[in-house]
């Protein structure tokens, strides 16, 4: 069975979020930053009059900075728990479908990428790590810190 | 009480629907605890809304139900077949009666006796459920009172968030309308668009909430018929029934409270001989307060009484074996004090028709958690309890104060912020202890925290003067204050408050955000945690409280006579200078002005509040003030009433005779300053020392010199009149005939050996003033 998914560029790899799960991708105009939170919570911006948790994916999967934050402004909004997020990535422009259902990861992907990933998919586009929502937006720095 | 009885019979009417399939599910598995509880805590909570209401026939049944169902719970009784009719019978019973009662009839005469032996096991129960009393019949009669309709919450969030995307939209229209400049030709349109939606969204706002002090309102006489009960007294205070709450939660905490309250008055608030023992007045005191944070509505009933007896709470756990001896051992406090909650456990020696037999707190919790809120409890043993119960507010409209720190702009609940004071006028007093800052503030030192240093922002503002700041004065539950320190103050604000997401949330400094006019987002302070978190110790008692006596209000409080002054205007005297009233006719009024004088009996008084201009009534009532050595006389058209000092008085500039303006009754009224009175006018009473201003001619004397003279307690002869004291210039030479001490003044300024003093040197003026007025008197 194919599955749709969206391709989105995280510490310039390509890795993929089942399109269902997305509400959709925008440019924040501003952040607001929140005092005292988590390093990968970015801050709150606003979908018309909802709240949005601006999640920094580079810094969620315990990444080196680079180039910071302020610099990215795509965001792929999804809905997790009754609230909404927004994942700053470096870029999400296109939905593939899928040739099989998501396997195993296989190889180990490296630092970070382990924690955040449930799964590898191939596509019409090339083998994609697909995502943990949940992952990502605890943060994979705050996981372990709780473990 | 009406609305309150309408209630009562819905939300019955409702939980008996609800209750219909657990009472199916029981009658086939009585050993079903969960469905017992369910149907254990529908009696319970009957048998309490009966106690507030007057249905002793409905009490006495869900009693009864509650002490079955209870034994059952307890284990000391099994769930049999008979005890299930018995129930279930007494369900119907029930049901019956909430049709009686919404038709407005009496719940007379029926005889539940037999169904309440059935459920003490002692009869077989009536063979059908209960009938239906004679001649009534079950057609509910069509009410014309209101319409009403039920709606599910979800549809009415539903048209509320999308009112609030239309407000937003709206405002990114008129920023694009103002971009656009001038003329556009939709200016009109857009006005009424605007003004439909506001109205429209007060509607739907209002749909859901609806003041708590509807709520709060009925505490006091349930204190008072319960502690009369008991032969106990007890204060009730209500403080802040403005918040405003959805009226759904309105419903659900109505029960928890009531529950609370019963306990306090009950178990927590001692008797009067043995409070007097224990150097406590003897009324006890009752604080039920409400608090808006963010999206959390706090709500504390506090005692002053026994507080909760911790070991003996313990002893009993141990007792009924919930807890083993090695985990009392190992348990603190605060946790022994957390048994409370332990089904079927109570300090109460007794059980009594009030409070029951401490099933209360283990229900109340659950009832509270279900939607969402908490109950904490903290107690000091011989000092009091206090209870403080939240609920969310998901949906709410919160009144606030947008202030900056650090570059950043915050949103701080209104309700918190008692006063804001700037150190820019000078006038605050600062103290250093330890690296921790003190304001002191209405003779209370204050802990200072910096919002900017409490987020780890970089301080932007203070730059260029280290000391210009601004302070929110915060006053958190139980009056513990605290100076938060801000960059800016922008504005009031009434923002619709939105829930975080668990991350924002786990750092524990917020409420939950919101937006302002232009769509950016802004995150709501919790204040309290703010505070608690930089230190700010908790006071579970009350400053001061202890030492208030039987009526605080009235003692505290400054009586005062009311008048309408000659002017028109509303004052107010303190009462204790107030030795007389009297109506006098307005020939005994010499020299109207600021020196006038009235002839009262065998006295003259100096006579202020009387103008030099304007005409004075035929009859005036006079007030004489004594400060029981010294009297003076206050004209007024009437006296209005006497009554209590109750508000703040804020200072007036440039009215010397007043101490401010207050509010009394809702009316504003001012101050008279009692000790300024006296300062000006005793000073020159009795015999007054006047003074004649010689160079009349040139006019300079009595424009220039005039006021300083008045003011120096003189009087101004009239001419040709015999003065104590004169002016004279360098020129005159001589002493005018008559005057007892002369005051030289010369036109030069230079410091002349034998000259007068110069005319426009004030402050020698002044003193050459009083010298000679001291000499005179001497």
């Amino acid at each position: 069975m194919s599955v749709m998914m969206l391709v989105v560029v995280i510490a310039g790899r390509r890795t993929g979020l089942p399109a269902p799960a997305v509400n959709s991708v925008i440019d924040l105009a501003s952040i607001t930053p929140v005092p005292r939170a988590a390093p990968h919570v970015a801050g709150l911006a606003a979908l018309r009059s909802r709240p949005l948790t601006v999640i920094d994916c580079r810094a969620a999967l315990g990444l080196e900075p680079e180039g910071g934050a302020a610099a990215r402004r795509r965001a792929v909004v999804v809905e997790h728990e009754g609230h909404l997020y927004g994942l700053l990535v470096d870029a999400a422009d296109a939905i593939v479908a899928s040739r099989a259902e998501a396997g195993p990861i296989g190889a180990d992907p490296g630092p970070g990428w382990r924690e955040v990933a449930s799964g590898r998919i191939e596509t019409e586009a090339g083998a994609l790590l697909v995502l943990d929502l949940a992952v990502l937006i605890q943060g994979v720095g705050a996981r372990a810190a709780a473990a | 009480m009406d609305d309150l009885l309408t209630e009562f019979v819905a939300e019955t009417r409702e939980m008996l629907g609800a209750l219909a399939s657990e009472v199916v599910a029981w009658e086939a598995d009585p050993a079903d605890r969960a469905r017992l509880d369910t149907i254990f805590r529908f009696v319970h909570t009957v048998k309490g809304n009966c106690g507030f209401f007057d249905f002793p026939r409905l009490a006495a049944l869900s009693h009864a139900a509650e002490d079955a169902l209870a034994d059952v719970r307890a284990g000391q009784r099994s769930a049999d077949r008979r005890l299930v009719d018995a129930v279930l019978a007494v369900l119907d019973r029930i049901g019956a009666m909430i049709e009686e009662i919404e038709r407005g009839a009496s719940l007379d005469d029926g005889n539940d006796e037999p169904l309440i032996a059935a459920l003490k096991g002692e009869a077989e129960p009536a063979d059908a459920p209960a009938s239906m009393p004679a001649g009534s019949t079950p057609v509910s009669p069509a009410t014309a009172e209101q319409r009403t309709i039920r709606l599910p919450v979800e549809l009415i969030d539903q048209v509320m968030s999308g009112v609030s995307e239309m407000v937003l939209a709206r405002n990114d229209l008129a920023r694009r309308m103002q971009a656009m400049g001038g003329d556009c030709g939709l200016e009109a349109p857009f006005s009424r668009l605007s003004a439909l939606l506001s109205e429209v969204r007060d509607a739907i706002t209002r749909t859901r909430m609806r003041r708590i002090d509807g709520l709060f309102a009925t505490f006091p006489r349930l204190v008072r018929d319960l502690s009369a009960d008991l032969g106990k007294q007890v204060f009730v205070e209500l403080e802040n029934g403005e918040v405003e709450l959805d009226r759904e939660m309105i419903e659900l905490i109505r029960d928890p409270l009531v529950h609370i309250i019963r306990n306090a008055v009950d178990h927590g608030i001692e008797s009067p001989a043995e409070r007097r023992a224990a150097g406590k007045r003897e009324a006890g005191l009752l604080t039920v307060s409400a608090r808006q944070t963010g999206n959390t509505i706090h709500i504390g009933i506090m005692d002053d009484g026994r507080g909760i007896d911790a070991d003996r709470l313990a002893a009993k756990a141990l007792a009924a074996g919930i807890r083993t001896g090695e985990q009392i051992a190992a348990m603190s406090r605060e946790e022994k004090i957390e048994l409370v909650y332990e089904p079927g456990l109570s300090t109460a020696e007794s059980v009594t028709a009030i409070s029951g037999r401490g099933v209360g707190m283990d229900v109340v919790r659950a009832n509270i958690e279900k939607f969402g809120g908490s109950l904490e409890i903290e107690s000091l043993p011989g000092e009091g309890t206090r209870f403080q119960i939240r609920v969310p507010l998901t949906l709410s409209i919160l009144p606030s104060v947008t202030v900056e720190a650090g570059g950043q702009t915050f949103a701080v609940p209104r309700s918190y912020v008692e006063e804001i004071v700037s150190t820019a006028g000078g006038n605050l007093e600062f103290d250093e202890v330890g690296d921790r800052r003190f304001l002191t503030f209405r003779g209370r030192r204050l802990p200072c925290i910096s919002l900017g240093e409490t987020f780890g922002l970089a301080d932007v503002g203070a730059g260029e003067d280290e000391d210009a700041s601004l302070f929110m004065i915060l006053r958190l539950g139980w009056g513990d204050f605290y100076a938060l320190a801000v960059d800016r103050i922008f504005d009031h604000h009434e923002l619709v408050i939105k829930p975080l997401s668990p991350g924002i949330m786990q750092c524990g400094l917020f409420v939950g955000c919101t937006q302002l006019d232009d769509g950016t987002p802004v995150l709501v302070l919790d204040v309290a945690a703010i505070g608690y978190g930089a230190g700010i110790p908790r006071e579970l008692r009350r400053p001061g409280i202890a030492a208030v006596a039987a009526t605080p209000a009235e003692r505290e409080a400054l009586r005062v006579v009311l008048l309408h002054g000659l002017d028109g205007e509303r004052r107010a005297i303190a009462m204790s200078a107030v030795e007389q009233v009297e109506r006098v006719a307005s020939a005994a009024v010499r020299h109207p002005g600021p020196g006038a004088r009235i002839v009262l009996g065998e006295e003259i008084l100096p006579l202020a509040g009387v103008s030099g201009t304007g005409d004075l009534p035929e009859w005036l009532t006079v007030l004489r003030l004594g400060d029981g050595q010294r009297r003076v006389a206050y004209a007024a058209r009437e006296v209005l009433e006497i009554a209590s000092l109750t508000g703040a008085v804020s200072p007036v500039e440039g009215r010397p005779g007043l101490a401010g303006v207050t509010l009394i009754d809702g009316e504003p009224a001012e101050l008279v300053d009692c000790h300024a009175l006296f300062a000006r006018h005793a000073n020159a009473a009795a015999p007054a020392l006047s003074c004649r201003l010689a160079g009349e001619a040139d006019g300079w004397m009595r424009s220039f010199l005039g006021p300083i003279v008045e003011a120096a307690g003189y009087r101004i002869a009239a001419e040709g009149e015999p003065a104590d004291i004169a002016f004279i210039e360098d020129e005159d030479g001589g002493a005018a005939a008559g005057i007892r001490k002369a005051i030289r003044l010369s036109d030069r300024p230079e410091d002349v050996p034998g000259a007068g003093i110069y005319r426009y040197d004030r402050a020698a003026l002044m003193a050459a003033l009083l010298r000679a007025g001291q000499e005179l008197a001497a």
